[in-house]
C-alpha cells in the first residue's frame, strides 16, 4: 500500500466521524433557528429569520454578547500574564531541578481538577461566611466582600478561578519552553550589559513568539467552552452579570424559556461570529508573526 | 584596553575540579589562543573571564581592576560564540545595536556606529535581513560586529571558526588576525585546531586537564616542546615517537632503537644517563630523504605516500613500526621501495619516560 492510500484510509474514519456529528448538529440547530420551536408546545412552523431579527433587539443578548467578549479577553490575556510572569519568575530564581519539578507538579494540580470540583472549591473560598479568602479579608480589616454576589465583582471572580486552573497550567508550559531555548543567545544579552527584565522582554520571549501565540489560540478556543464554570459558580448571575451567550442559549432555550428555536439562532449567530472572529485573528497572527 | 590577571584560579563542579590554582598574566594589547583537547578547561577558563561561569575560587583582574564578582556586562569584555548566539529574531541591525542601545546610548551615534562596524565587515547589505537568511561565515561576521561595536576592553573568541569550512575558516581567522592588528584589543581566542592557534596567536597557552602545560610564542611552542603531550599535540603530521635506549659515547650520545641509531650532542640534554630508556620524538615536517649512509639516517621500506599537494607524507614501516616523514620530493616514491630519511640533531627531542617532560636544556 502506498502512502497516499495510507493516509487516506486511516483519517478518513475518523474524520467522517467528526464531520457526521458537527454537521448533524449544526443542522440541527440551523433547522430549528428557523422554526418557532417552543417546549411548551407541540407543534411548530417556519418563522423565516424572525429570531434572528428578534435577537438583534434583545438587550439580553447584546449584554451576554459584550459578557462573552469581557470573558475572552480577560481569561486569555489574564492566563498569559499570569504565566509570563510566573514562569520567569521561577526560571529566574528556582535553580533548583527538583524544586522546580515540584513547583511544575503543584501547578499542574488545579487544571487536572474538574471544572465543577475547581467550581465548588472556590465557592467555598469566596463564601462571605464560611470562605477562606473572607477570614483572611477580615484579618486585614475588611468587611465580608460579596465576591460572586456583588455585580461588579462576579465576573472578575470567576474569571480568577479559570486563570488559576490555565495560567498555572501555562506556567508549566513556558518553563519548560524557557528551559529549551539556547544559551547562548541569553549570555551574549549578559554580556551586552542587558538587565535581567530586558533579557526576557527583548530576547528570551521573542524567541518564544510562536508558541506563545498558540497557547493563546488554545485558551481563547478553550474560554469559549467555560459553561460549567460560570453555571457552577454564579449560574449566571447575578442577574445577568456573569451570563454568557452559552450560559444565556441554555437559559433560553432549556432550562427557563424552552424556547428552543430562539436558542438555536442564538447558537448559530454565535457560531458565526466565532468563525469570522477566529479567522481575522488567526490571518493576522499569521502576517504579524512571519 | 587592559592586561588580564588571573590569580590561583579555581573551578568546580559539586566535588569535581576541573581547574586547579592556574595563574595567567596576559599583557595589554596582546592575542592570546587557549589551545588544547576539549575538555581542558580552556572553555571554561575563557567564560571565567567574561563572567558567564562563577569563579570557585581566586580572583580575575582586568586592567588591574577585580573583577571577579562583577556581572558580565559591568566587565567591559565583548565575547563572540561558537554558535554566533545571535538574536534569532532582530535583525542584522538590530542584532549589533542591542549592546548600545542597552546602555542607552543615543539613537544618531548608534547609527553612526552600526554604519561604521558594519562597512569594516563588510555588512552593508545585510543590515535589515534577520539572521536565519544569512550564511554562517555572515553570521559569524554580524556576531564579530556586536563584539566590536561595543569598543571593549577584552575581546573574548570561543571557537568562533569551528562551524565553518575550510576555506572561510582561513579568511575569517586572517580577518580576525587584521581586526586585532588595528584595534589592539587585548584577545583571547579558544580554540582545539593547532593550526588555527599557531597562525593566529602571539601567545600559545596550551591546557591540559585544568592546567596549563605550556605557554610561549607559536615557534617556542612548536620547536622547544616543554612535554611530550604538547610535542604530540602541536604538528601536523603528528611527531614520530620511539622508546630508545642510551649508550654515552664522549662526547655525543646514541640513542638506538632497531635500525635507529641517531646521535645527539650530549651537552644540549641534561639527564641522559648511559643505559637509561627515553622517548624520542621526531617531527615529519622536520625531516627529508636521505643516503643510507648519513648521519642518523633512519632505513625502512615505504608503505604510503598521500599527496599533500606540494608535500608528500611518506609512512616507512622501521622495524615493523610506522613512522612518518614529509618530502617534496615524493613524486618518484612507491610503496614497496626501501628508503632512508634523516633529521637534523638540533630538531631530535628527548623526553623523560617517567614525567614525560623535554630533557634538552633550555637555551
Amino acid at each position: 500500500m502506498n502512502n497516499r492510500r495510507f493516509l487516506f484510509w486511516t483519517l478518513t474514519p475518523g474524520f467522517a466521524v467528526l464531520a457526521i456529528l458537527a454537521l448533524i448538529s449544526i443542522a440541527g440547530a440551523l433547522y430549528f433557528s428557523v422554526m418557532d420551536r417552543s417546549l411548551r408546545y407541540p407543534d411548530y412552523h417556519f418563522a423565516g429569520l424572525y429570531n434572528y431579527q428578534r435577537l438583534l433587539s434583545d438587550r439580553r443578548f447584546l449584554n451576554a454578547l459584550q459578557i462573552s467578549a469581557t470573558w475572552e479577553i480577560v481569561t486569555v490575556v489574564g492566563s498569559l500574564v499570569v504565566a509570563t510572569l510566573l514562569s520567569v519568575l521561577i526560571f529566574e530564581t528556582v535553580k533548583s531541578f527538583w524544586l522546580r519539578n515540584l513547583i511544575c507538579f503543584a501547578f499542574l494540580a488545579p487544571v487536572l481538577l474538574p471544572r465543577v470540583a475547581a467550581a465548588f472549591i472556590w465557592r467555598f473560598l469566596y463564601s462571605p461566611s464560611l470562605g477562606l479568602i473572607n477570614y483572611l479579608a477580615s484579618l486585614l480589616g475588611f468587611g465580608p466582600v460579596e465576591f460572586l454576589a456583588n455585580p461588579s465583582l462576579a465576573l472578575m471572580s470567576v474569571a480568577i478561578v479559570d486563570i488559576w486552573q490555565w495560567g498555572l497550567f501555562f506556567t508549566v508550559i513556558m518553563l519548560k519552553l524557557l528551559e529549551t531555548l539556547p544559551k547562548d543567545p541569553i549570555e551574549a544579552a549578559q554580556l551586552d550589559n542587558a538587565k535581567t527584565w530586558e533579557i526576557h522582554a527583548f530576547v528570551t520571549l521573542p524567541m518564544l513568539k510562536a508558541p506563545i501565540i498558540s497557547l493563546a489560540l488554545v485558551k481563547a478556543v478553550e474560554s469559549l467552552r467555560s459553561f460549567d464554570l460560570i453555571y457552577v459558580m454564579t449560574g449566571g448571575g447575578p442577574g445577568t452579570a456573569t451570563e454568557t451567550l452559552d450560559l444565556y442559549a441554555y437559559q433560553a432555550g432549556i432550562n427557563l424559556g424552552g424556547r428552543i428555536s430562539y436558542a438555536s439562532a442564538m447558537s448559530i449567530l454565535l457560531l458565526v461570529l466565532t468563525t469570522i472572529v477566529f479567522t481575522l485573528i488567526w490571518r493576522g497572527i499569521r502576517k504579524w508573526s512571519v | 584596553m587592559a592586561n588580564i590577571r588571573c590569580v590561583n584560579i579555581r573551578k568546580s563542579y559539586g566535588g569535581h575540579s576541573v581547574i586547579e590554582n592556574l595563574n595567567l598574566d596576559i599583557a595589554d594589547h596582546e592575542f592570546v589562543v587557549f589551545l588544547g583537547p576539549s575538555g581542558c578547561g580552556k572553555s571554561t577558563m575563557l567564560r571565567m573571564i567574561a563572567g558567564l561561569e562563577e569563579i570557585s575560587g581566586g580572583t580575575v583582574s582586568i586592567g588591574d581592576r577585580d573583577v571577579t564578582h562583577l556581572h558580565p556586562g559591568e566587565r567591559g569584555v565583548a565575547m563572540v560564540f561558537q554558535s554566533y548566539a545571535l538574536y534569532p529574531h532582530m535583525t542584522v541591525e538590530e542584532n549589533i545595536a542591542f549592546g548600545l542601545r542597552r546602555q542607552k546610548v543615543p539613537q544618531a551615534e548608534i547609527t553612526r556606529r552600526v554604519q561604521h562596524v558594519a562597512g569594516l565587515l563588510g555588512l552593508e547589505s545585510f543590515l535589515e535581513r534577520k539572521p536565519k537568511n544569512l550564511s554562517g561565515g555572515q553570521q559569524q561576521r554580524v556576531a564579530m560586529a556586536r563584539a566590536m561595536i561595543k569598543t571593549p576592553k577584552l575581546f573574548l573568541f570561543d571557537e568562533p571558526l569551528s562551524n565553518l569550512d575550510a576555506k572561510l575558516r582561513e579568511k575569517l581567522r586572517t580577518e580576525i588576525r587584521k581586526m586585532h592588528l588595528d584595534l589592539k584589543t587585548t584577545t583571547i581566542f579558544v580554540t582545539h585546531d593547532q593550526l588555527e592557534a599557531m597562525t593566529i596567536a602571539d601567545r600559545i597557552v596550551l591546557m591540559r586537564a585544568g592546567a596549563i602545560e605550556q605557554q610561549g610564542t607559536p615557534s617556542e611552542i612548536f620547536d622547544r616542546p616543554a612535554t611530550r603531550f604538547v610535542a604530540d599535540f602541536i604538528g601536523s603530521p603528528a611527531m614520530n615517537f620511539r622508546d630508545c635506549m642510551v649508550s654515552r659515547n664522549g662526547d655525543t650520545v646514541e640513542l638506538s632503537a632497531g635500525s635507529l641509531r641517531l646521535q645527539v650532542p650530549s651537552d644540549e640534554f641534561g639527564g641522559l644517563a648511559d643505559g637509561t630508556t627515553v622517548e624520542v620524538g621526531l617531527r615529519p615536517s622536520k625531516m627529508d630523504l636521505a643516503a643510507p649512509g648519513d648521519l642518523n639516517a633512519i632505513p625502512g621500506k615505504i608503505i604510503l605516500v598521500e599527496n599533500m599537494g606540494s608535500d608528500g607524507q611518506i609512512i616507512v614501516d622501521v622495524d615493523g613500526q610506522e613512522m612518518s616523514f614529509v618530502t617534496k620530493a615524493f613524486r618518484s616514491l612507491e610503496p614497496g621501495q626501501p628508503v632512508s630519511f634523516a633529521i637534523d640533531p638540533t630538531s631530535i627531542h628527548v623526553f623523560s619516560k617517567e614525567t614525560g617532560r623535554s630533557l634538552r636544556k633550555a637555551v
